[in-house]
This record gives structure tokens, sequence and C-alpha cells, in this order.
């Protein structure tokens, strides 16, 4: 069994991801990122390179968070890193397949666990709207917000459908949809269902379901844990949950601290096993790789995994 | 006269009761100053309250922010430019290759509630023109902000060019957004850091106290 099942299933203290996404590989390589995010193919061999580089117990295939959105209309720029530049209009680009295809690849590739990420169906909905646009009319065109929401979850429900066909773990990342941006009462009326829908077709094809939200995620932690996913990524891991956390260092600490630093936090976790050791977000593309290898040290040190 | 009613239109987030309400104000010749402070600023002084109890999040501040300014961009032609000296001038905005205003936007509307002359350079702003606006501007802050680890690492580098120039000592730097904290502060050697838009006017209401 692999180390993140061992740990799901309570057969293991901890394994350990940093959240290394496709940014961060090209960065290393000097690729350009426009040319990664667009190409399965490159995308599959920016995060294998990760993988190969540091060792960790799973690989997410993540190049950006505008995969979806770019597809259903909005405007995206590579240069230097993927933006969104604005709600959808009608140039679409579609490049789910070349996830999937990178999906593929490393499948076959390397010998852990494969999790796809894909977007809460909120964010998506933001994304689509405008941000500023869909956070002000949850409050007051409560039709128009859920008419995005729908437009969200069709696409994703078809997404998922392709991704599940591979045999691929799923990781939902709706960022939107904490604490620091949306009260508890919003989070219940628009984000939950759909988080709770997605993560159940997941469970229904007997992979591995992760949820990620950064940001405070306090309020609304015991929410979250009744969804039933295998895995909580999460700022704040010292809160206990049924449902697995993942987490431990801050993404500050591993940009910009040093190695005593990075360390101490990693002590600093092991109270709160099981734990799949990880920083709180996406490690900054910029980051230091020695720093990376000193938090994969430090866990399998300290926690014995 | 007292403004309890725009006050409260202004925390309920109702833009157009705040316009209406504004407007009948004026037609019973209340002046505008009075209008402003008793009633708009004192609404939005009380959303910055409620946003740091976690009472509000970003949707109503957001909205209230719009109700607020339905009102102000009715008033603020109205005022005599001697009756609401500013308490100090800021020049704002989001570093190169950052788009994410919405922060930046909720820190721009309470420092103008709470009398701050407010420049704001918008967002995705090349290091070079914060410089050029420090330097033309002459203002009391500099507050940046990012949304992004890319991108935060611009918020060293105007700091850098600002000291090149030798402007960093006129200046206070203030930095906030998501990914930011007191040790990255530190680090690039801001004066300050300032988690939401509350702790930012009392952080510059520190700078102009001494």
């Amino acid at each position: 069994m692999d180390k993140i099942s061992a740990v799901i299933d309570h057969e293991r203290q901890s394994a350990v991801f940093p959240l290394v996404c496709a940014d961060h590989c090209a960065y290393l390589l000097n690729y350009k990122f426009s040319e990664v995010a667009t190409c399965g193919q490159k995308l599959a061999e920016v995060l294998a390179y990760g993988y190969e580089l540091y060792r960790y117990d799973m690989v997410l295939v993540f190049s950006d968070p505008y995969v979806e959105a770019q597809a259903l209309g909005c405007p995206i720029t590579f240069d230097p890193y993927p933006t969104l530049l604005g709600p959808k209009s009608h140039n679409r680009l579609d490049r789910t397949h070349e996830i999937a295809e990178a999906a593929q690849i490393l499948k076959n590739k390397v010998d852990v666990p494969i999790f796809v990420s894909i977007k809460g169906p909120f964010s998506l909905a933001a994304f689509l709207g405008g941000i500023e646009h869909f956070l002000k009319i949850l409050l007051k065109k409560e039709e128009e917000a859920f008419s995005l929401l729908q437009e969200a979850m069709q696409f994703q429900n078809t997404y998922l459908d392709t991704l599940l066909h591979l045999g691929i773990n799923i990781f939902i990342g709706d960022p939107l949809s904490s604490s620091s941006v949306i009260s508890p009462t919003i989070f219940s009326k628009y984000a939950l269902d759909p988080i709770k829908a997605l993560v159940q077709k997941i469970k229904e094809q007997g992979v591995l379901a992760g949820i990620h939200i950064c940001g405070d995620t306090n309020p609304i932690i015991t929410t979250l844990d009744t969804i039933g996913a295998d895995i909580l990524s999460v700022e704040d891991i010292t809160i206990a949950t049924r449902t697995v956390r993942m987490g431990g260092v801050s993404t500050h600490t591993i940009l910009h601290g040093n190695a005593d630093r990075i360390t101490a936090e990693v002590k600093d976790a092991l109270n709160n096993r099981p734990l799949i050791f990880s920083t709180s977000c996406d490690v900054p593309p910029q980051t230091n790789p020695d720093s990376i290898r000193t938090m994969l040290q430090s866990v399998r040190e300290y926690s014995g995994s | 006269m007292g403004f309890e009613n725009i006050r409260k239109a202004v925390i309920e987030m109702d833009d157009q009761k705040v316009e209406q309400l504004v407007h009948e104000a004026l037609g019973k010749n209340c002046e505008g100053i009075d209008i402003l402070d008793n009633g708009l600023i004192a609404g939005m002084k009380e959303v910055g309250k409620l946003f740091a109890r976690k009472e509000y999040y970003v949707p109503e501040v957001l909205l209230a922010s719009e109700a607020f300014y339905a009102g102000f961009n009715i008033i603020n032609p109205l005022i005599k430019s001697s009756a609401r000296k500013p308490k100090a001038k800021v020049v704002m905005g989001v570093v190169e290759g950052d788009i994410h205003d919405i922060g930046k936007n909720i820190v721009k509307v309470m420092m103008e509630a709470s009398g701050y002359q407010v420049i704001d350079l918008g967002r995705n702003v090349p290091t070079p023109r914060f410089v050029e606006s420090v330097e033309k501007e002459r203002p009391t802050v500099l507050a940046l902000s990012s949304l992004m680890t890319t991108t935060m690492v611009h918020m060293g580098d105007i700091i850098s060019e600002l000291e090149k120039k030798k402007l960093r000592d006129t200046v206070n730097v203030i930095v906030g957004g998501a990914p930011v904290n007191e040790d990255f502060a530190k680090k690039i050697k801001a004066d300050g850091y300032s988690p939401d838009a509350l702790s930012a006017v009392q952080l510059i209401e520190r700078f102009i106290s001494g």
C-alpha cells in the first residue's frame, strides 16, 4: 500500500508532500511556463522531474488555477505566471485534455499516487463571473450567483468523468470559499453542496478525494470534516478532525525560512499526526530546493516516515 | 442633526438608500462635511470593526463600500477643500504582475473614510511608477499590496529603488496581502505590515502621531 493511502487507512502516522506544482518545477528547469501549462507532455515532464528531485509520497497534477475557467472563456495570461484577466468572454481554450494526458503519463511513470487538482465550483463560478462581482451578487442577486455555480458544476461533472475514467485521485481546490473571504453562512449556502457532490462522485469511483482550501478555515473546519473527503489540506492543522489533515509548514517559511525554522515547524506538527506533512499552499516557484529537501528530511527523521 | 440613518444604511450595504438619504439631508441644508463625517464615515468605521471581528466578510465590505461611495460621490464635490484637510497623503497600489485588487480597494475606502488623501495607482503597477509617484507626491505613506507569492518580491524591489533614489527616508512603506506577513515586512525593510484594512488605518495613525 502506498504511504498516502496508509495514512488515510490509519496504518501509518505520516507521509509527506510539499505542494510542489508545475510552476516550481518549470522554474527549476528554466522552462517558459506558457509552454508547460498548454502541453500535457511537458506538464508531465516537469512534474516527473520534481518527483525525481524530491521523492515525496504523491504527485499533484496542477499547472494553474485557471484551467477550467479558461475552458469556459475566461481570458488568462501566462506571462510570467498564470493570471486571470477577467470574467468569461467568448475565447475558450480547453486545456483539460492536456491535464488528463499529463495525469495518464505520470500514472504510468511514477510509483506514488497521482492526484489531479480541479477547482471547487464556488471558486470557478467566481472566476466566471469576475471575482468582485460574484462576491457582491452572493448577497444581492442570488439567482445570478446560483446560475454561475450551476455552470461551474456542470463543467466540473464532465471534467471529472474524464479524470475518473483514468483512475486518478482528485484534489479539489476552493480558495475563495475560505473564511478569509466569505462567511461560514455563505459557505454553507453556496460552496458546500457542490464540493460534497464532487467528493461523493469521486468516492463512488473508489479513488481518493482531497480538499484544499487556503486561508482561514477554522470557522468551517467541522463542516469540511463532514463532507467525506479523505484529506483536508488546510493552513491550521491543529484542530482535530476525523478526516486526515495535510499541512504543517507555512508557505512563507518554505519560501523565506531557514533550515532551523522549517525543521521547527515540522517538529511542531508532529503532535497533529496522523498527518500528511505539507505546505499550507503551493510551493512558490522561486523556492530554494534545499528548503524543500530540509522539509522532507525533517519529516523522515522526526516522524519516522 | 444626527445622521444615524445614513450611518445605518452604509452598515446595511444599501447604496440606494444612502443616495436618497444624502440628497434629503442636503435638501435640508445640512453641511456636506457633517453628512460625511457623522453618516458615511461613521458607517464605514463600523463596517471596518465588523470586518475585524469577523462579523462581516469580503462580500459585505464590498457592498458597504459601494454604499459609502454612493454618498461620498455626491458630497465630495460640495465640500470646500478648506473644510476637510486630509490627515495625510497615501500613495497605494498593487505591485507589478498582480491584478488582484479587491484587498487594495477595501484598504482604500477605509483610508478615505478615515480622512486620508489616497492616490491610487491601481493594479499591476511597475516599480518605477511607485518611485516616481513618491518623488512627485511626497506622501506620508506608500502602501503596497500583493496577493501572489510570485509578485510579492517586487515589494522589496520598490524599497531598494527608493533607497537608491534617496527617497526611502521620506516615506513610510507598509505592505499587505495574503502571502505577506510581519517577517516578510521586516526582511524587505518595510516600516509596517497590516493584515487587514482596519489595522492598515491604525498603522498609519501611529506613523502620523509619531
